[in-house]
């Protein structure tokens, strides 16, 4: 049951940052978490090998983002950039730690993003990063680090997208019995805030199978301060989840892919929303 | 000629009887002060007030502290509140040219439910645009034109991403744009396998390459488009929402206001504005930097400065106003008459706009009546010749005169001229409506009538009444003690004495207030309910004891003949004359010693005070007369061998005025005639060519002057004064003097001929012509004859021996 998973502390957090808005965003949304949970944040800038490559090729040509104007590539120019990119992240890491009081520590690592992400993020007990960096095309959906973390990369794991303030989310769990919510359930009350609302969806098969869902629930569950609110939807598609979870406008979502909707609904799910995603 | 009889007590004071009245205090008296006397002036008033055309304005002259103001307050508080009552007036911003705030006309009584109804308008914009703007619609609508875009950027990139992906080429973000390069399972290919390719391949992917680079670049060309369209349409919806939210609002105003034009138009303008300005309503705090200091913040300053825009600064309020306004303005300075634009210090520099107009006394009176001190106005630099621009435009301009003489460099406002339609009233002494309307061309436009004040009241009951009721006023007003009958009647009396002539009083009101306050202050110090008339004398007695000071020291240095004044012995060729000394306003008499002697000469009349030029030009005039007469009267038939000199003896100070020159006559008559003049006599009074004695001022106080001094030294019975017949009616003596004549210690001539006066002082008759042109033998004008003759054969002996000589 959900207090067997409190025990599992988040002592340390993981943040990938590229200077981006989304990423500026899971850096805010981390180390409120950090200073919540008390633990220690890392902070995960990875040097594109892929850029520092294209310097070395003659084909290649840099379009700049506002004359549209080409040049090749200089290597020196593109490693002071990307110095210059780690460094500001940095600072930004310091200066927030700094405000918050958590302990800090920062990683610059070179080779393809998301492989060194998940693979930097193995030793955290959290990784977070935005949906999406970036990415060229501005894209609706989940970028490519993102993706990577959904499909192989370590639980737990949050998405974070911009507008969203770690610190007054209420919280939707998606729940339906199964182990992977259960774990979900735990997380989320490890991770609230005190006084913020808790929305439980509870997900069952049959209206009598919520009901009994929704009992075992409210006698474990005791959140001082905080209110908890239970909705049932009965198991369905990811569609109607979406849309469900759309009009109860809950701010961070947390679920597992281990649950009874299937893994790849679940995905489909996380990369549709809008929401923030913690994905245990 | 017959010589004139001392004049009798009662016509050396006009009483006053308390039993003339018919209340017994002021308390009784309790209705309205009704001005009499001043017939004059109210007609004049009256005449400028009720015609309509330009340039009646009114001058009230007369001196000060004679009710001039009181007088036409009471005129107007009856007339002014039939008159209509004028329009309000406000000053609204101009969206379009800022710099020329426009002046709107409301009736009576709308311009400050406007401002209230426009800062509730404001109020209710701050909550109704956010809803609008918070709406889930608006948010969605705003997001799906903002998504658009992004779509649009994204599809035409991703369209071209695949279209790399096919060829084996990825799009890449870099630290400052976008590249292609070659990729392999993921990753750019490494430079080293790059080089390994064919040059075939190398070529065929370069080409690659430069084609999606072209693409890309008209990709990116196309995005400061898409940003501008994006931003065309959310302007678009924000204005509909605006509209939307903000329409019913305004129209609730405009059917309020419908009848009035100007205001529906300015709405209409407003409406606009706001609409397109809707998003200062979305911010949550003001800057408080925008503030001024020093200002307490109303409702818009709260919400900031750039809301004064919406503001409606009221300029005129008559909504309280019944008829025609009465605005007094006690400063009539430039920026206190035309109104202000304030300035107000913002990070160093001065800024203003139309909230920070301020409105003038022109303003205020327009549509009724401006009362003005006119010493004050032009006193105020420029405050005057703004005043008469005001007017003969007929429009209030405000002008910043710091402005205008470039004394600030800073941004200032011409706000829009209002009409004018006013009376200005003028209140002024004589003095500075001569002066006016003699070097002022435009006065006379603007001021064709003249309401000349009186100076005095008719000494009759009706004036005695007036008197009453004023000093009824006073005491209501003031809350002091009520008088009693005895009381008024000494006041009425007083009164009398400051007009200087027993049939009148005076119509200066200041001194009556001062006397009754004072006497009041008395009544109170002896614990009486009520004035009695021993208060008012007291009163009148103590504030000549308090300026007293010069005049017991001149008194003091003549009882120790430092000053040498002679009241008992004859004397030939020596008089007492009497002068009047005005230190401060407080004037007194004192006599001064008149000397005249003879010698053989040519007929000249040496004026030793002019010959020093210490005598002023009336008194030189004074001493050419009495020549004149002296020459008419003595050198007919043969030459007046003489010289004669005359002098003010211990005048130190410089004289001036006619009214020693019977006194010197006198004195020149008693040279030549060798007769002495009695010393206990003093003289006053003018003369003319034929020795007629001419009226003087300050009678009264030139007796009680000689009195005092007699009294001190001991009165005889033979001590008097000679006066001019014509000061009779001037009489307004101390009761000392009247009781001192009672006793038959003081006595009073009436003088009409200088023979008469000859007389009283010598004792001996002047002289009349008999049929053989021959003055009666002992007589004073035969022994002058004699001596003038006597004085003639001498020089003619003296000539005619000299002529032999020098034969």
């Amino acid at each position: 049951m959900p207090e067997r998973h409190k025990s599992k502390l988040i002592r340390h957090i993981a943040v990938a940052l590229d200077c981006s808005p989304h990423s500026r965003a899971s850096l805010g949304a981390a180390a409120e978490l950090a200073r919540l949970l008390n633990a220690e944040l890392t902070g995960i800038f990875v040097e594109d090998i892929n850029v520092l490559r294209m310097a070395d090729l003659p084909c290649c040509h840099e379009i700049r983002m506002y004359t549209s104007e080409s040049e090749k590539f200089d290597a020196s120019n593109l490693e002071r950039s990307l110095k210059v990119q780690a460094k500001t992240a940095e600072e930004s890491l310091q200066r927030i730690a700094e405000d918050l009081m958590i302990k800090q520590s920062f990683r610059v690592l070179r080779g393809i993003v998301p492989e060194e992400v998940i693979a930097a993020a193995g030793e955290a007990d959290l990784l977070v990063l935005g949906r999406s960096g970036r990415s060229p095309t501005c894209r609706k959906g989940l970028g490519s680090t993102a993706r990577k973390a959904l499909e192989k990369g370590k639980r737990p794991v949050l998405f974070i997208r911009p507008g969203f303030s770690a610190k007054e989310w209420p919280v939707l769990v998606l729940y339906d019995g199964s182990e992977g919510s259960q774990e979900a359930l735990g997380i989320a009350l490890n991770i609230i805030n005190p006084g913020i609302r808790l929305n439980v969806l509870i997900l069952g098969e049959t209206h009598e199978e919520s009901a009994e869902l929704e009992r075992a629930l409210s006698e474990i569950i005791a959140l001082p301060g905080s209110a908890v609110e239970y909705h049932h939807l009965p198991l369905t598609s990811g569609k109607t989840l979406m849309r469900f979870i759309r009009m109860v406008d809950s701010g961070l979502l947390v679920l597992s892919d281990r649950m009874k909707i299937s893994r790849e609904e679940v995905h489909e799910l996380i990369n549709e929303i809008d929401y923030p995603v913690l994905l245990v | 000629m017959a010589r004139p009889s001392k004049l009798t007590p009662e016509q050396l004071y006009r009483t006053c009887n308390p039993q003339e009245f018919s209340f017994n205090t002021t308390a009784d008296l309790d209705g309205p002060v009704t001005a009499t006397g001043q017939e004059r002036a109210f007609e004049a008033i009256s005449f400028s007030m009720g015609i309509k055309h330009d340039g009646f304005n009114l001058f009230a002259l007369g001196p000060n502290g004679t009710g001039k103001q009181t007088a036409i307050m009471h005129f107007l508080g009856n007339s002014a509140p039939q008159s209509p009552v004028p329009s309000d007036w406000c000053y609204v911003n101009n969206f379009e040219k800022p710099r020329h705030p426009k002046a709107l006309r409301l009736p009576a009584g709308k311009a400050c439910s406007l401002s209230r109804a426009m800062e509730q308008l404001v109020e209710a914009l701050f909550t109704v645009i956010p809803s609008a703007f918070s709406s889930e619609e608006y948010q969605a609508q705003e997001k799906n034109i903002r998504e658009e875009f992004q779509e649009q950027q994204a599809d035409e990139i991703g369209e071209l991403e695949k279209r790399a992906a096919k060829e084996h080429i990825a799009l890449i973000k870099t630290p400052s744009g976008f590249a292609f390069a070659p990729e392999k399972d993921g990753e750019v290919v490494k430079p080293e396998e790059f080089m390994l390719l064919k040059k075939k391949e190398r070529d065929s992917i370069e080409k690659k390459i430069i084609d999606l680079k072209t693409a890309m670049q008209s990709i990116m060309a196309q995005i400061p488009k898409w940003q501008r369209e994006t931003q065309e349409k959310i302007k678009k919806l924000n204005s509909n929402i605006a509209s939307f939210a903000v329409k019913p609002l305004i129209a609730e105003l405009r059917t309020e206001y419908t009848a009035i034009e100007e205001v529906s138009r300015y709405l209409e303008i407003l409406e606009a504005d706001i609409i397109e300005n809707f998003d200062q309503f979305l911010e949550k705090e003001s800057d408080q930097r925008e503030l001024p200091p020093g200002m307490s913040p109303g409702k818009f300053l709260q919400k900031g400065a750039s809301f004064n825009r919406y503001r409606i600064n009221v300029i005129v309020d008559n909504s309280a106003t019944r008829g025609a306004p009465v605005v007094y303005e006690d400063k009539p300075a430039c920026q206190n008459l035309v109104g202000d634009i304030e300035h107000i210090a913002q990070m160093g520099t001065l800024v203003t706009d139309f909230t920070l107009i301020k409105p003038g006394a022109l303003h205020r009176a327009n549509g009724g009546y401006l009362l003005i001190d006119a010493r004050r106005l032009l006193a105020e630099p420029l405050a005057y010749e703004a005043l008469k621009k005001a007017l003969r435009t007929r429009q209030i301009r405000i002008e910043s005169l710091a402005q205008l003489y470039s004394l600030v460099s800073t941004v200032s406002l011409e706000p829009e001229p209002i009409p004018l339609d006013i009376k200005v009233i003028l209140l002024g002494e004589r003095n500075l409506y001569y002066i006016l309307s003699l070097h002022d061309p435009d006065f006379s436009e603007l001021f064709k009538v003249a309401a000349d004040f009186e100076d005095e009241l008719p000494g009759d009951l009706e004036g005695k009444l007036a008197y009453a009721h004023i000093i009824s006023s006073i005491v209501y007003k003031d809350n002091l003690h009520h008088f009693d009958r005895a009381a008024v009647a000494r006041i009425v009396e007083h009164g009398s004495r400051i007009s200087e002539d027993s049939t009148k009083l005076s119509a200066h009101i200041q001194s009556i207030s001062d006397l009754v306050h004072e006497a009041d202050y008395y009544a109170t110090a002896a614990t009486r309910e009520i004035v009695q008339a021993d208060d008012v004398q007291h009163a009148i007695d103590a504030k000549l004891f308090r300026s007293s000071r010069i005049r017991e020291k001149i008194r003091e240095a003549t009882l120790r003949n430092s000053i040498l004044i002679d009241t008992d012995s004859e004397k030939i060729g020596q008089i007492n004359a009497l002068a009047i000394y005005s230190p401060g306003g407080q004037s007194f008499g004192h006599p001064g010693r008149i000397t005249a002697r003879v010698r053989l000469g040519k007929g000249e009349v040496i004026d030793i005070e002019r010959e020093v030029e210490m005598g002023g030009p009336i008194h030189s005039k004074g001493v050419m007369i009495l020549s004149g007469f002296l020459g008419a009267r003595f050198a007919t038939d043969q030459p007046l061998s003489l010289s004669a000199s005359l002098v003010f003896e211990q005048s130190y100070s410089g004289i001036d005025g006619d009214s020693a020159s019977s006194a010197e006559l006198y004195a020149l008559l008693s040279a030549i005639s060798g007769v002495p003049i009695r010393q206990c006599f003093a003289v006053t009074g003018s003369v003319n060519q034929f020795g007629q004695v001419q009226a003087i001022g300050g009678v009264n106080e030139k007796i009680e002057g000689f009195f005092d001094l007699c009294k001190a030294r001991g009165l005889t019975g033979n001590h008097g004064v000679l006066i001019p017949a014509s000061n009779v009616e001037n009489l307004m003596l101390r009761n000392d003097v009247v009781t001192a004549v009672q006793e038959g210690l003081f006595a009073i001539f009436p003088v009409s001929d200088v023979d008469e006066g000859i007389e009283i002082l010598t004792g001996i008759p002047a002289g009349e012509l008999d049929k053989t042109g021959l003055y009666h033998t002992g007589s004073i004008n035969a022994m002058a004859v004699a001596r003038l003759k006597e004085m003639a054969e001498k020089i003619k002996k003296f000539t005619s021996s000299s002529d032999d000589d020098n034969q």
